[in-house]
């Protein structure tokens, strides 16, 4: 285990968990303070992260020249992720989009002298052609979790576009597979819910229409 | 029964105010006794698609019954692939990617009949059946009502029924604001489909190389037994039954568990989960909507409890804030 992964929520956010974040390597209550530290340092941790991808792009391209995401270009998209969401989930949208977008990033190009980029030799995470896909998708899929997860946690919606406010993500949350995404629950109300499923149907429209919807719709994260 | 003549009832002369509420009884009653025979009885195959908000879920489904025993199957098209089989009250869930199966008896299902007996009049006590004109869902004519709720503690709903018989193709949720909170219809019904019970009975009994997940055995039980009462009802709720969960579901103490106790005004249903205070877990109030269903959790004294139920929030808070220990 990294010893320089946060411990509390009001660690600070370092490289370290960026580049533990972006290579997938956190999981469950890391991911979550991780993401919560994200929110913290919205900025630097924008920063980190392009600069993060830029240094693994240098080391996994062809010398010859390297295309970089324009910084501004990448901000309204960030912006377009993080504009008002009205419903809890919201991953699949976001993904879809993200698909035409990785797209407009090949004609922004600039070129970046390897020899100006110092950092450590990370493995390679992705070393095929779709890497810059998986930026952007990455990238759309940490927006969109953070999103779900402050949504879930109970706390009004944003106030502003791209600034999310504090938000303290609860311990025993879990990270769920569910059709819109990695999402956050809370593993108890999710029991609690399926229980209710199960036992509180008393209804004149549960046959069939209630069992139906529930049996449709269960998706508890349970594999 | 004759549904022309339900529909027909709002614009005929106006009875005496007792005898027009018994009839507005019954035509709700008959109603929804319809459109129950009909679900049970039609076998059909059919695509069945659940939205809110940005999410769509949809599932294949197979329905067949014979005399008194009803089957389906339900087939996941989204998500986590399961493979529910109903059989009557028992439900059997297998789920292919962890090659784990889970079977169930649920009393929700198969009580209808008795339901609307120990409601009465309740329902249109609650609830207004307006015609709404005709439509065509998945290829069939339908006929449209709505169950607008005559407070605004309750949910609406909207019906789409199969004119020949009465099966619902398709119910929209409604809130206080007449806005569509959840749709769950078939985008493709075939009605009268050649479903064979003892096939699916057969695929329901195959659980070789499933590893079959204990379900714990539910303790019947009273909210008053357990030292809670509800000191302000609310308004057409009825308590309808408490359980307790038994030691060890994961690993935790009896104590712990939750106990649930569920009300219901006919139409929707409220879970009251309560639980001792865990400050570890317990450290937020919190509240959440997923189409129909709300919750919320709070601390009450040294308990935790969590409302769930198809209700508006505000409901949600009329029980969480009613519920109290018993003196």
């Amino acid at each position: 285990m990294n010893s320089n992964l946060p411990n509390t929520p009001s660690d600070p956010l370092t490289r370290e968990i960026l580049s533990a974040l972006a290579d997938g390597e956190l999981a469950g209550a890391e991911f979550a303070v991780a993401l919560e530290a994200c929110q913290r340092d919205g900025d630097a941790a924008f920063a980190s992260w392009s600069s993060y991808h830029l240094i693994g792009d240098v080391l996994r391209s062809p010398a010859s020249g390297l295309r970089v995401a324009d910084a501004q270009f990448l901000a309204r998209f960030n912006q377009r992720l993080n504009s008002p969401l009205s419903q809890p989930f919201g991953g699949q949208a976001y993904a879809q989009d993200s698909k035409a977008y990785s797209a407009d990033l090949e004609p922004v190009a600039q070129k970046i002298q390897p020899a100006m980029v110092s950092g450590p030799d990370r493995r390679a995470a992705s070393n095929d052609g779709s890497f810059r896909w998986k930026l952007v998708a990455g990238f759309a899929s940490l927006a969109a979790v953070t999103s779900v997860a402050w949504n879930i946690s109970g706390l009004s919606s944003p106030a502003s576009t791209g600034q999310l406010a504090q938000a303290q993500l609860p311990l025993q949350q879990v990270l769920v597979a569910s059709p819109q995404g990695p999402v956050l629950r809370d593993a108890r109300l999710e029991e609690l819910l399926a229980a209710h499923r199960q036992l509180g149907g008393r209804s004149a429209l549960q046959e069939p229409s209630g069992f139906l919807r529930n049996a449709t719709f269960e998706n508890d994260g349970r594999r | 029964m004759n549904f022309v003549a339900a529909e027909a009832l709002p614009a005929a002369a106006i009875p005496t105010a007792p005898a027009a509420l018994a009839l507005e009884a019954t035509s709700i009653n008959e109603w929804l006794m319809r459109m129950q025979e009909a679900s049970r009885k039609r076998a059909y195959i059919g695509t069945y698609v659940v939205t809110f908000g940005g999410n769509m879920s949809s599932a294949k489904i197979w329905h067949v019954c014979e005399g008194d025993q009803q089957m389906e199957r339900v087939e996941t098209l989204t998500g986590a692939p399961r493979s529910i089989f109903r059989h009557n009250d028992r439900v059997v869930t297998f789920m292919p990617e962890s090659k784990v199966v889970r079977s169930e008896k649920r009393e929700s299902l198969g009580m209808f009949p008795d339901l609307l007996q120990s409601t009465d009049g309740r329902i249109a006590d609650y609830y207004k059946l307006k015609p709404e004109g005709v439509d065509r869902v998945a290829g069939v004519a339908v006929n449209v009502v709505v169950l607008a709720p005559k407070d605004s503690m309750r949910f609406g709903y909207r019906v789409w029924t199969e004119q020949k018989q009465g099966l619902v193709v398709k119910l929209q949720t409604l809130d206080t604001d007449g806005k569509v909170l959840e749709q769950a219809a078939f985008s493709e019904l075939q009605l009268d489909a050649p479903v064979r019970m003892d096939k699916l009975l057969h695929m329901m009994g195959k659980t070789d190389g499933y590893k079959l997940e204990q379900q714990p055995v539910l303790v019947k039980t009273t909210a008053s037994a357990e030292g809670w009462v509800l000191k302000a009802p609310v308004a057409g709720f009825k308590p309808m039954s408490c359980y307790k969960r038994p030691a060890g579901a994961s690993g935790s103490a009896a104590q712990d568990q939750p106990l649930q106790w569920i009300f219901s005004d006919g139409l929707a249903s409220v879970s009251i989960f309560v639980e001792p205070l865990d400050r570890q877990r317990h450290d937020r109030e919190s509240s959440m909507s997923m189409g129909a269903t709300q919750t919320m959790s709070r601390q009450l004294g040294a308990y935790w409890l969590t409302v769930v139920g198809e209700v508006p929030m505000a409901t949600l808070q009329l029980f969480a804030s009613g519920l109290e220990r018993k003196k």
